[in-house]
């Protein structure tokens, strides 16, 4: 097999990837506590309408999406720090290198957060739907029917990993291009992420089987893989991988 | 470099690989060994007289049989509401019919089946194999007994046939020639004496199987699918004379129509329903000769399947509709036994199950009973007993079912040698406790010795007697009994052996760890095991486009780290994505979703404009691609050369009439095979065709003009190469020009063994080759993308792990007589065209990679990040001036697509070509570059090695281990075949044989 050099990439990563740093929870013990609750609660969200979605699909995922939208603001705004801010509230700490100032910085608590916040929503849902919807299809969704249900497919993924993401990373193409290529540090956002994109691909793995289950629909198995790895990614990254590079040559 | 000892480990593991798939094979598909000669009928005097003399034989109800197969009549479209065979259930409201859904076990080809059929024995899963080998005289049944042979040996004093048990089977059947032979080695002797004579029109299957059985014949073979009727207007032609005639006991009728239009359009073709017509006045004409004619009076008409089809009107697998067709006997005599007949049309029981359901292997005794002769000797069907009401003593039912048991019991006997059966009341014989097959076998038998010897009902005696034929019949056709599990162990054993050998190769390459082979690593574990599941199996190609998938995301990933794409979404692995997407969605394959929409079938392939449209862009360009090739063998390779312009033209005017001809016989092919695919497209050309162009002979010419170009396109490189001085640079420069002629000229013969919708295809594997060429892949790379590409293009062409997706369409091109090798060469070949296509296109890849030299070898990172950062230099515009002109139109307009700004998209187009420059190579590998690039060969060999080995032993290690599943035969044991497929013709053939030699040409 062919070896790696790690020197290469070393000296070929560009310069701002190498000054990411992982993002932290806000130090607030609301923040340190409510960033371990809500993956449970978007568990138990996912788990309480699994049946209806089974059932019926679209109207079942819109009703789920609509509430995974308000926990996944309630969780940036209370949890993360809005790109171009830090983990301390303080303005003492480490400001990132080369964040790009967001527009409502720190100067009102909560308006400081929640307009990144439902930016961040209107994003994921505008921008990072559409692509992921794309991707989707890409990667074998039906192009020819059951549009509603890979858009809302998609939309559940982008809320999942995509909405947090432009919270704390912004919009910076240069920084989407490090997310892309995966050069920034795992953190709790970014292994989310990751978590997320990776479930929802071996969500795939059950559909052939013959097993003859209403859940082998189409989208039901992606989108639970998505929440599964949204949460098993968000706890790695946020304690035992954080701060570590994904490497590979 | 590979070490010598490596080489040879290499070697040895490849070796190892047919020979472990023989073991295995010998072990999985045991030669059935099968009691040679004619039965006799048994004596069953050991039951002390209870019956009569031991010899009394119950006196036989008819005398004749009309036995009309209509190949995959699936029970519904007899007995089902809607049906065509009107007159057939008026026969069943009547009681002049009794109706029956046969079972058909899993192999549902024909072949098995008649095998089945007429020695009431559950064919071995290797005649799957000698199906399509069919001259194979182990596939005769000259020399078995089958309800055919007793039925000719009838009525020639039994008393005298010798029951030797003579094993010269086919020599003397087939020597006699013209219906004398019996082919048990007796027939000398029973050639006097009238005997019975048999008549047979249809399917030459059966005339293959029964060489010299008939007295007149008349076979017709399956050739053109599309063909609705002159198949069965051939059979129909010679029934009303035949019918007139009385020398005959047995007519065989086999039509083919019902089945070609299942092929064709599935169950639900509007041409369905006027074939049953068709078959049911058929139907009608016979039973009214039965009627009126007197020499007709005791006959027995059978109207069968021999398998049914799925809802995509193909067969081979055991979906319910495949393994369900019917089966009515019909005599004005059966009034006798029916009580007034049955409702009809009938409601369903179960899936295709109408009435009450029985084995197809139960035919043969049956007709054994009702004709008067012995069961033949291998068969495990039972008497079908609601024909035993024909008998008015309780006597001739139980010695009808008696022999049929003792029949049946000489084979659980020689299956079972450790057990013993006796004929008299052993008390040893335990019926208690947990039972293997054999010891529950010889408990039944004992059930009905003892109900014989006692004071039981004769009546009682009867239903000990089903029961014990039942229970062998179930035992013995799952053939758990049957593997030599010495050898399966042994042949998984050298497969792992190989695999070992493999790995000890591959040892010193683990380290580092790269993310190509960890990606490599898992897509290998994830194989093996979902080998073990049937419905991945089944579904096989799920799994291999959602790995492809990830795996050309991943490229885009690995890309993106090197620099940032303008458009991502035009990004060259996005783009193969996309083309992925496509031809996933080219053919729908695999069970669960058989015949769901996909491409192939759409209404847009449908329109033949589109279609042919479609179809002629691909032969046009690879008619500019053979005429680059011609043309550059017959000048300087230099393009700029005085001249270039009049020799492109020269070398297209060259392959010209091979291009048209091949798309002429395409043309020609497909008006024959699918009618429907050329309407609306030049029907003057299209009738020109079909009037004018010999088919065979316009594919003989195809193959014979691809041979001598080769030939010419080869010596003509062999040689410029000797003339042009060493290490010049024009002639290291378009090295690979001969690999490319090559590959073009290999595609155009893939193109001519696929079917027409598939064509298209090629257009996309072109593209997705396009642009993989843009990305800077490492070899291990390369070799991922070759594997995954090779397995989805075999699926994407339509393909799947059963037996029923098997494309014959194409087999005979070229061919006009049977030919084992030819036709096999053209079977494999239609069928792997894919995998053929990206395998040698990953040897393009690999010599590409040769070419940019520095990407080989330890610093392969590093190369690509340089040549990432160096500027447009003079060489690089030199190279891309030659790389455009490569490229036809089509794909031209793709490379406008891609941005022209992004400098790092044009590193990747038109990588500099520095293969002289000596600070090139990476740092720490000095080899000179051939040495380099032989490695990279043999790395790639090793990974398929690798590959092959691995998916090899995972699938035989599923056969071992799940030997008893419900689904070995229908899911396991087709897997298996194309393992072997993939193993012998893939990995030995076009791995290494096309691979090898494309390589070699491209140095």
């Amino acid at each position: 097999m062919s070896s790696s050099t790690s020197l290469t990439k070393a000296s070929k990563a560009p310069k701002a990837g190498t000054s990411a740093v992982p993002i932290d929870v806000l130090h607030k013990d609301t923040a340190k506590l409510y960033t371990h609750i809500h993956p449970i609660l978007l568990l138990s969200l996912y788990v309480f309408q699994f049946k209806s979605i089974v059932a019926d699909p679209v109207p079942a995922l819109v009703n789920t999406l609509i509430a995974l939208g308000v926990l996944q603001i309630a969780y940036v705004s209370i949890c993360l720090p809005p790109t171009g801010g830090s983990a301390t509230p303080a303005p003492v700490a480490r400001a990132g290198g080369k964040k790009k100032t967001a527009p409502g910085k720190l100067e009102s608590g909560i308006q400081g957060k929640i307009i990144p916040a439902f930016l961040s929503l209107l994003l994921s849902t505008l921008a990072g739907t559409p692509v992921l919807a794309i991707t989707l299809v890409l990667f074998g969704a039906p192009l020819t029917t059951h549009h509603a249900h890979t858009v809302l497919c998609a939309a559940h993924i982008s809320f999942l990993a995509v909405l947090p993401a432009i919270y704390v990373y912004g919009v910076e193409g240069e920084k989407w291009r490090q997310i892309v290529a995966m050069f920034l540090p795992i953190d709790e956002v970014f292994g989310a992420m990751i978590g997320t994109v990776l479930g929802a691909w071996l969500g795939a793995v059950p559909i052939p089987l013959d097993w003859d289950r209403e859940w082998q629909k189409w989208p039901v198995t992606i989108v639970t893989g998505a929440y599964i790895g949204y949460a098993v990614g968000k706890l790695l990254g946020g304690t035992l991988l954080k701060g570590k590079k994904i490497m590979f040559e | 470099m590979a070490s010598r000892l490596d080489k040879m480990l290499l070697a040895a593991a490849n070796l190892l690989i047919p020979i472990a798939i023989l073991v295995f094979a010998t072990g999985f598909f045991p030669y059935k060994p099968f009691m040679p000669g004619l039965a006799t009928y048994e004596d069953l005097s050991f039951v002390e007289g209870r019956f009569g003399a031991g010899t009394d034989i119950p006196e036989p109800i008819f005398d004749k049989v009309v036995f009309m197969v209509v190949d995959a009549l699936r029970s519904d479209f007899v007995f089902g509401e809607g049906s065509g065979f009107a007159f057939v259930q008026s026969l069943i409201r009547s009681g002049s019919a009794l109706p029956f859904t046969a079972h058909a076990t899993s192999p549902t080809i024909t072949m098995p089946r008649v095998k089945a059929i007429t020695t009431g024995s559950i064919p071995s899963f290797l005649d799957v194999i000698l199906n399509f080998a069919e001259s194979d005289t182990t596939s005769t049944l000259a020399g078995q007994d089958t309800w055919l042979a007793q039925l000719r040996a009838k009525g020639k004093e039994p008393e005298k046939r010798d029951d030797r048990v003579g094993g010269d089977g086919n020599g003397n059947g087939n020597g006699n020639g013209n219906g004398n032979g019996n082919g048990n080695g007796n027939g000398e002797q029973r050639k006097e004496g009238g005997g019975g004579k048999l008549v047979m029109y249809g399917d030459d299957t059966w005339l293959k199987l029964f060489p010299g059985f008939f007295e007149r014949e008349d076979g017709t073979s399956s050739f053109f699918v599309a063909d609705f009727t002159e198949v069965d207007d051939n059979v129909t032609r010679h029934v009303p004379e035949e019918l007139l005639n009385s020398d005959w006991n047995g007519m065989i009728l086999h039509y083919l129509g019902l089945d070609h239009i299942g092929h064709k359009a599935g169950p639900n073709s509007p041409n369905m329903h006027p074939k049953q017509l068709e078959m049911d006045s058929m139907a009608q004409m016979i039973y009214s000769a039965i009627e009126e004619e007197q020499h007709l009076e005791s006959t027995l008409f059978v109207l069968l399947g021999d398998h049914g089809m799925n809802e995509g009107g193909n067969h081979g697998g055991s979906a319910p509709g495949e393994t369900s067709p019917a089966l009515v006997f019909m005599s004005p005599k059966l009034q006798q036994i029916t009580n007034g007949g049955f409702p009809s049309p009938a409601t369903l029981t179960g899936e295709f199950e109408y009435y009450r359901k029985v084995e197809q292997s139960d035919i043969a005794p049956t007709l054994a009973g009702l004709l008067g002769f012995p069961v033949p000797r291998n068969n495990l069907g039972v008497f079908i007993p609601e024909f035993l009401s024909f008998w008015g003593t309780v006597e001739d039912k139980a010695r009808l079912l008696l022999r049929n048991a003792r029949q049946i019991l000489k084979i659980v006997r020689a299956t079972f040698p450790g057990q013993s059966f006796p004929d008299k009341v052993d008390e040893s014989v335990g019926c208690d406790g947990s039972l293997d097959s054999g010891e529950e076998l010889a408990c039944k038998w004992q059930g009905v010795v003892g109900a014989l010897k006692g004071e039981t009902e004769t009546e009682a005696v009867l239903e000990k007697l089903m029961d014990f034929c039942r229970t062998a019949q179930d035992i013995m056709s799952s053939t758990a009994s049957n593997y030599n599990v010495f050898r399966l162990v042994f042949g998984s054993s050298l497969a792992f052996a190989s695999l070992a050998f493999t790995v000890v190769v591959l040892r010193s390459k683990f380290l580092p760890l790269t993310s190509t082979g960890i990606f490599y690593a898992l897509t290998l574990i994830l194989y093996t095991i979902q080998i073990f599941a049937s419905s991945y199996i089944e579904e096989e190609h799920h799994f291999w486009y959602w790995t492809t998938s990830a795996w050309l995301f991943y490229l885009f990933i690995f890309d993106s780290r090197k620099g940032w794409f303008d458009i991502p979404f035009l990004h060259p692995a996005v783009m193969v994505m996309g083309l992925h997407r496509v031809a996933r969605r080219w053919n729908q394959t695999g069970q669960k979703y058989a015949g769901a929409d996909d491409i192939a079938h759409s209404e847009l392939l449908r329109n033949s404009v589109v279609l042919w449209s479609l179809v002629g862009a691909c032969y046009l360009d690879y008619a500019m691609r053979l005429g680059r090739a011609v043309a550059r063998s017959i000048g300087p390779q230099d393009p700029k050369a005085e001249g270039g312009e009049r020799r492109r033209l020269l070398g297209l005017a060259a392959v010209l009439p091979l291009g048209v001809t091949a798309f002429l016989f395409k043309l020609g092919f497909t008006a024959r095979d699918a009618p429907e695919l050329v309407e609306g497209v030049a029907d003057g050309l299209v009738r020109w065709v079909e009037h004018y162009v010999s088919l065979v002979g316009a594919a003989r010419m195809v193959f014979v003009g691809i041979g001598v170009s080769v030939v010419w396109v080869v010596v003509a490189e062999g040689r410029r190469r000797r003339r042009s001085s060493r290490g010049a640079e024009g002639a290291v420069a378009d090295r690979h020009g001969l690999a490319t002629a090559l590959f073009d000229f290999l595609t155009l013969f893939l193109i001519t063994q696929t079917r027409t919708q598939n064509i298209p295809l090629y257009l996309i594997f072109r593209m997705q080759l396009f642009f993989l060429r843009l990305l800077p892949l490492n070899r291990t790379q390369i070799s991922l993308t070759t594997l995954l590409l090779t397995h989805t293009s075999f699926f994407s062409l339509g393909n799947s792990n059963a037996i029923s997706s098997i494309d014959l369409s194409n087999s005979y091109n070229g061919v006009s007589g049977y030919n084992v090798l030819a036709v096999g060469l053209l079977v494999f070949v239609s069928n792997w065209a894919g995998p053929i296509f990206w395998s040698s296109a990953g040897v393009l890849l690999l010599l590409d990679g040769e070419k940019e030299g520095g990407r080989e070898g330890e610093g392969e990172g590093m190369g690509q990040g340089q040549r990432r950062t160096e500027g447009i230099s003079e060489e690089k515009k030199e190279e891309g001036r030659r790389t455009v002109r490569r490229w036809v139109e089509m794909e031209r307009e793709h490379l406008a697509a891609t941005p022209p700004s992004s400098s790092s998209a044009e590193s990747h187009a038109f990588p500099p070509f520095h293969l002289d420059q000596p600070n090139q190579p990476s740092p720490s590998s000095s080899t000179p570059s051939s040495f380099t690039s032989a490695n990279s060969f043999f790395n790639y060999i090793t990974l398929q090695t690798l590959f092959t080995t691995s998916s090899l032993l995972a699938v035989m290690m599923a056969c071992t281990v799940l030997r008893t599943h419900l689904f070995i035969w229908t899911v396991f044991s087709p897997k298996f075949l194309y393992a072997m497929a993939w193993g012998l013709a893939w990995h030995f053939g076009v791995v290494l044989g096309l691979g090898g030699g494309i390589w070699l040409s491209g140095r």
